[in-house]
């Protein structure tokens, strides 16, 4: 038995590289992938949404502002003869995200309409996952904040309609520290007392690329033009860095923050050691639950050095109707209720989110739930799109990853700049 | 046993032979089915993936590369970055888990009262999810509220103000800890077992021979726990090299914790680089396969040996 180990271990060890080898061979016979491109994408049929019937599911992140539910709710009173469900599929939006292309690559029917990130809708496009909107946004664009609109457009067409945006946010103690109005005001002012200092998101992530975009823009600069040619190696993005780089050096940012995301920058902020917090504008109601109720003030960004205006960088969701969708006509039904001048207001009335349509700011009803909307208007029509390319996640780490590595003291600001194009160009070069 | 070699020994017709091969050859065809679709398809599906690359700018679009997602890994940094990274990571937590897992099987193998109860709590670490002691370790490290900061500062000790997961070297440090955390039971859990089959009888000679307590360890106890120490470095060995959640929550690879399985996941997941991330996922199984080879060739002996001897 002993002796006849050996031997039986090389047999076994055998068949395995020659199950492998098949699986390869196998694989190849069956997996073929298709070598020429598919054709393009069908446009959404304005007329499908009369008389539209049946159910339909809209898929997306976790509901926390109840904003879907109170919108499905109220569609389906609008039009009952459309059931419309809201399913979550992942609690972040990186989640969401790998959920969403998950479905898309398997050509699943579940989701009629996914909410969409920003920054998704080229990437998704030139996959042909989804319906092209650009008959509904030629309808409805002029209600639109222009801004909002251009987050949808890739390839001279609109692939998602905007539901609700987003756009950072200055939140600043009162009695502590003055409001800012450029971003060098605000530093002087955070570096003087210990319990000033500003807290921001910095961590190797999504949300980095934001905050230093924010400044990029507001600095006169930008990353991508509108040819798609790199313009991120330039004297302000050096400048921008350098200026972050010494923050943290000084004490005007706490040094922490380069481990802060949404969430640990807003329970930070919350102890009260902090004078200044950059944060996006569904940190107000939850501000105003802690101690610090009352005791701060909001303002849009802050403009670089009083150079340009100032600019932030627009967030929020979209609509995007699937390619793959059963009834695209009740789904577009939906879309159209859910971005009336009417339904808009409830937005931010019901659920305090950013509407996407201006005359909703100035609404009496939506002053009261939201007592800071001149500012957010504000601060949203003046936010410019993070750069618009299918291979958006590789050029938002060839920001976020160079901006960490001079904020940890890691690379110069003339390195990291440099590094940023040559990334951003090998990103671009993809297949 | 008896009857499988009286079988051996009966004299053998060649028709019966060709049946009893035809018999084994029908017994172990499922389980050889079954291993095949489990492990070689996977595997060789992904190597397929890797010698291609899928367009992400063109529904539909792909083309053969060969070896060019492979040359291209190779001749990149942060292949190369992933990879020193991740060693150190296995090195430094493998080496401190070994010790401690030892100490603690030691420990567990007195005989005291509630001896039950704390071999039960030594494991509670390693029932945790890797994800959920990752998050809580985050939350222990935040900077200005976080457990340990605070008692730290508080206690005026070093350490206090620097922000843990914010700079290299101490990053690391506490992925280290969080992993050390939560595997060094287990690797106590394996030496205990191999301790509980040393026989009291050898360390009643060894008093009677006068040794002390040192020399018994290291002349008796440890020889004889070696195969049990090396089994658990290979098991522990192969984790830690593909290690994924720990960085993935608290680094996010930033401060030089990216390691090869993380690079693999963000282009496969973020980039959706299908061939080039399958690559990567082909190199990390590779350099996994490549060490645990050459612990069996020289640590394996070990075993052998250890269990022929005790046949």
């Amino acid at each position: 038995m002993k002796a006849s180990m050996p031997a039986g271990r090389r047999r076994l060890a055998k068949s395995v590289v020659a199950t492998v080898a098949m699986g390869v061979l196998l694989a190849g016979c069956g997996g073929t992938p298709a070598t020429s491109p598919e054709s393009t994408a069908a446009a959404v049929d304005l007329k499908s949404a009369e008389g539209a019937k049946g159910d339909i599911t809209i898929c997306g992140g976790k509901d926390a502002s109840g904003i879907h539910k109170n919108t499905t709710a109220a569609f389906h009173t609008a039009n009952p003869t459309i059931n419309a469900k809201y399913v979550e599929i992942g609690s972040s939006t990186d989640q969401q995200r790998t959920q969403t292309v998950q479905r898309l690559e398997g050509k699943s029917t579940e989701c009629d309409i996914f909410m969409m990130d920003v920054t998704w809708a080229p990437e998704f496009a030139a996959q042909n996952w989804l319906l092209d909107q650009t008959p509904v946004m030629e309808k409805i664009k002029d209600r639109l904040i222009p801004s909002t609109a251009q987050t949808a457009l890739y390839d001279g067409k609109y692939w998602a309609t905007p539901f609700y945006t987003n756009a950072g946010l200055v939140y600043s103690a009162k009695g502590k520290v003055a409001k800012p109005s450029t971003w060098q005001e605000l530093y002087a002012e955070a570096a003087k007392a210990p319990g000033n200092g500003l807290v921001y998101q910095a961590q190797q992530y999504e949300g980095l690329t934001v905050n230093f975009l924010e400044l990029l823009y507001s600095a006169g600069g930008e990353a991508v033009n509108d040819k798609g040619e790199v313009k991120i190696d330039s004297p302000e993005t050096r400048e921008v860095l350098q200026f972050m780089a010494d923050g943290i050096k000084n004490g005007s940012a706490d040094r922490a923050v380069m481990t802060y995301k949404e969430d640990e920058a807003r329970l930070a902020y919350e102890s009260g050691n902090f004078g200044y917090e950059r944060n996006w504008p569904h940190v107000y109601r939850l501000l105003n639950n802690t101690k610090l109720a009352g005791k701060f003030d909001v303002s849009p960004l802050p403009s670089f050095d009083g150079k340009s205006a100032a600019s932030g960088v627009l967030g929020g969701w979209n609509f995007a109707i699937s390619a793959f969708s059963q009834n695209s006509g009740a789904a577009l039904a939906y879309i159209n209720f859910a971005t009336t001048p009417e339904w808009q207001k409830h937005v931010a009335i019901d659920s305090s989110q950013a509407p996407v349509n201006e005359a909703a700011y100035s609404d009496p009803e939506v002053l009261k739930a939201m007592p800071f909307a001149k500012e957010l208007l504000a601060s949203v029509k003046g936010a410019k799109p993070r750069p618009q390319s299918p291979v958006y996640p590789q050029i938002s780490q060839a920001i976020y990853k160079n901006v960490h590595s001079v904020l940890s003291g890691s690379a110069s600001p003339d390195e990291a700049a440099k590094k940023m194009a040559e990334d951003i160009k090998t990103a671009q070069d993809s297949f | 046993m008896t009857s499988t070699q009286k079988l051996a020994e009966r004299p053998r017709t060649f028709v019966y032979d060709r049946a009893e091969r035809r018999l084994a050859v029908r017994m172990v065809a499922p389980s050889l089915i079954l291993m095949f679709l489990v492990a070689a398809v996977p595997i060789g599906y992904a190597i397929w993936l890797s010698l291609h690359q899928y367009s992400v700018r063109q529904a539909g679009l792909s083309r053969f590369v060969g070896l060019d997602n492979y040359l291209d890994a190779l001749s990149s940094g942060a292949w190369w970055s992933a990879f020193g990274q991740t060693f150190t990571f296995t090195a430094a937590s493998v080496s401190l888990e070994l010790v401690l897992g030892t100490a603690m099987a030691l420990l567990l193998n007195m005989t005291f009262r509630g001896r039950g109860l704390l071999r039960t709590l030594v494991l509670l670490p390693y029932a945790i999810l890797t994800v959920v002691s990752a998050i809580t370790w985050q939350t222990m490290f935040e900077p200005t509220l976080g457990l340990v900061t605070t008692v730290l500062r508080g206690l005026g000790l070093p350490g206090g103000d620097i922000v843990w997961l914010g700079e290299s070297g101490y990053a690391m440090a506490v992925i280290v800890l969080a992993d050390v955390w939560k595997t060094a039971p287990f690797v106590a859990l394996l030496v205990l077992a191999g301790l509980q089959v040393i026989p009291d009888e050898v360390y009643e000679a060894a008093e009677l021979d006068g040794s002390t307590k040192w020399t018994t360890f290291v002349n008796i106890t440890l020889p004889l726990l070696k195969p049990a120490i090396v089994l658990a470095a290979i098991f522990r060995t192969m984790d830690a090299l593909r290690v994924f959640d720990l960085p993935f929550v608290l680094t996010r690879g930033a401060n030089g914790t990216e390691s090869m399985s993380m690079l693999a996941y963000t282009e496969l997941r973020e980039n959706r680089l299908v061939g080039e991330g399958s690559a990567l996922s082909i190199l990390t199984f590779l350099t996994v396969m490549a060490v645990s080879v050459i612990y069996i060739r020289f640590a394996g002996g070990n075993i052998r040996a250890a269990a022929q001897e005790k046949q």
